[in-house]
């Protein structure tokens, strides 16, 4: 913050000199206070997923380790935050646990965003039967109740951690296909992409070069926004049974662990859960603070 | 203005017929084309070859599978879901067994957020950039991101510990020796018996669960609300109004909240979706013992004819709460008749 205010401080006295557009996103997005809140969160999120066996006090508690005599113990200076019922440091699990969790929002929208796109802009501007067949696809794909699906998805295959993805990602990319549609039916009708059709641009050069650009920004927003929901949504999957497999920690299955041993052992559920919480927090404060930045509706 | 009323209304039930058809068929081949026998995976693996054949028979998986469809969609449309493959009842008896504590739950969620989320959306508006606003936003932010197992656990263990008199779990007190058998609704029931004991149970048992079911809504529902308000104060009605002398009291409460309750309408028809998946969770902290209960149980037992029921159903309601929104939307929003009717 400070680094930031001081730069710009430093360029008060040339006012007049006319800042770039990406210069006064990046202003609106520093200066406020929300979004750098939410980028310290993401932030911190990911560097502890990635280096979580350097962090975490107990990196072998992520396996089957079984020691019955540190079972169930309270939060104390050897476990920052207690053990759990075969007693496994519940710190060190969950921040194995942020792995997961960005794994799946990894597995989920690297799927689904690129899926969602492609169809948004091809229905957006083929027009047409095209248009209808896709639209009519994406409006009945959100009619559809999604943890209920996933669930049944999920659990009809067999609950892991690949086809709970699997499951999501199935639902998921309606979101973005019709966000996108959106967005490209607005910009198809404008001169340029006129311009560029009558200069005898290909399709493909005006849907991924003249058209993609004007999207960026709402699905880079919505992405953002997606993966706090996902992360939560993957948290309830496994929450309800169906997700990774014991022992590989995972924060839904350890708050639904711990919720056996409530109210003595609370430190089992608010750990994990309030890891949950971070994280989502941390994406959505990013997502609305990128969306103020860009200024879109996403 | 009727005419264009009665289309937009022919023009959604004919979607909704579309949308279940394509749900059946989802559900069809989510249930019978996946990998493993259906009769299978329901006896479990003790089961002898002739058990699973005499169940296969039984059940009609021996037949091909457009033949199936055509049969399942002939009973699904007669409201019949065939039998359990655990229990050997049939599915939609269980179901509409369950449905009443969740629709119960439901409404009483839906309540809540309209209750709370407007009136939160409409003062942090009115007092926009002050302390009222950042107070909630915060607020509304816990809700949209705090997992909702989390927000039942929570309440739970604060119940627990500041009034260790009152009922965390199921729907009514036992003792009491009451069953919702009219209706099904557990309070409306009592009133009907007037058994006002016991109303006033159930009241008790229904607060927690559909105050943590109800957070995500509110949370939603505000920031919308809140933003439709802020976006038509900046417009020329608004403006037009003012410079007439209309106190800003009535162009907040006759005015804008009208204009203003369109999105946050349309959002919480979507945030039914979100709402039925949060059932599962909040019934199962809750032990609530609903519909939503049954679909998991069905789900984790691999019973695929309760499973498409379970789908089907939490579709339907899914749907049909939107088809009432956008009903409710054409009578307030009189822009989308004309179009429609175009």
């Amino acid at each position: 913050m400070s680094a930031v205010s001081s730069s710009s401080a430093a360029l008060q006295p040339a006012a007049p000199k006319v800042l770039s557009a990406r210069y006064m996103a990046w202003y609106r997005f520093s200066r406020n206070p929300a979004a750098v809140i939410g980028a310290f969160i993401v932030t911190s999120v990911i560097l502890i997923a990635v280096f979580a066996p350097l962090i975490a006090p107990y990196a072998e508690h992520v396996g089957s380790v079984v020691n019955f005599r540190a079972r169930h113990l309270p939060p104390d200076l050897e476990y920052l935050a207690g053990t759990d019922k075969v007693g496994r440091d519940i710190l060190s699990r969950t921040i194995f646990g942020f792995r997961i969790s960005l794994l799946l929002v990894i597995g989920v929208l690297g799927v689904s965003v690129p899926i969602g796109t492609i169809l948004g802009l091809v229905s957006g501007y083929a027009g047409g039967m095209t248009e209808r067949v896709i639209t009519g696809l994406t409006n009945i794909m959100l009619a559809l109740p999604p943890l209920v699906m996933a669930l049944a998805i999920g659990n009809v295959l067999e609950p892991n951690l690949t086809n709970a993805m699997i499951s999501v990602t199935l639902l998921w990319w309606t979101w973005h296909a019709r966000l996108v549609y959106r967005v490209t039916r607005t910009v198809a009708s404008e001169d340029y992409i006129e311009a560029a059709r009558l200069s005898g641009a290909s399709h493909m050069h005006i849907l991924f070069r003249e058209i993609l650009p004007n999207c960026v920004a709402v699905i880079s927003v919505k992405t953002t926004l997606d993966a706090a929901y996902v992360i939560l949504f993957g948290a309830s999957l496994s929450f309800l049974g169906l997700g990774v497999k014991p022992p590989t920690p995972d924060l839904g299955s350890m708050v639904a662990d711990g919720r056996q041993y409530l109210p003595d052992m609370w430190w089992g559920v608010l750990t994990p859960g309030f890891a949950i919480f971070y994280a989502t927090l941390g994406f959505n404060l990013l997502g609305d603070g990128l969306r103020d930045m860009f200024d879109v509706e996403a | 203005m009727t005419l264009g009323y009665v289309e937009l209304c022919a023009r959604r039930l004919v979607g909704f017929a579309l949308v279940l058809l394509v749900l059946s068929l989802m559900t069809f081949v989510l249930a019978r084309v996946v990998p493993g026998d259906p009769a299978r995976m329901a006896l479990g693996p003790s089961a002898t070859p002739e058990q699973v054949a005499a169940l296969q028979v039984e059940m009609g998986f021996d037949k091909p599978l457009p033949e199936q469809y055509l049969l399942y969609l002939g009973n699904a449309v007669k409201g019949d879901f065939g039998k359990s493959l655990v229990t050997g009842r049939p599915v939609t008896e269980e179901i509409m067994s369950f449905l009443p504590a969740t629709l119960e739950l439901v409404i009483v969620t839906i309540c809540i957020i309209i209750c709370v989320a407007i009136p939160l959306g409409v003062i942090t508006a009115r007092y926009r950039n002050s302390w009222i606003d950042s107070l909630g936003r915060v607020f509304s932010l816990t809700g949209v991101t705090m997992p909702s197992f989390l927000f039942a656990i929570l309440l739970q263990m604060l119940a627990a510990t500041y009034f260790p008199q009152w009922p965390i779990l199921g729907r009514v007190d036992h003792t009491l020796g009451f069953q919702a058998s009219i209706t099904g609704f557990m309070t409306l029931d009592a009133l009907l018996c007037l058994r006002f004991d016991v109303f006033f149970s159930a009241v008790q048992h229904l607060v927690f669960p559909a105050i943590a079911l109800s957070m995500s809504g509110i949370g939603q529902i505000t920031r919308i609300t809140r933003s439709a308000m802020i976006e038509h104060q900046r417009r020329d009605h608004t403006l037009t109004l003012r410079s007439f002398g209309v106190p800003q009291r009535v162009i907040t409460f006759r005015y804008l909240l009208k204009l203003s309750s369109i999105a946050p309408i349309t959002i919480l028809g979507l945030e039914f979706a979100a709402l039925i998946g949060n059932a599962f969770v909040v019934e199962m902290v809750f032990s609530w013992g609903g519909f939503a209960s049954y679909g998991l149980e069905a789900i984790l037992q691999k019973d695929l004819n309760a499973v498409m029921a379970v789908v089907m159903v939490a579709g339907i309601f899914f749907i049909v709460a939107n088809l009432v929104i956008d009903i409710i939307l054409a009578l307030l929003d009189p822009r989308l008749r004309f179009k429609e009717a175009k």
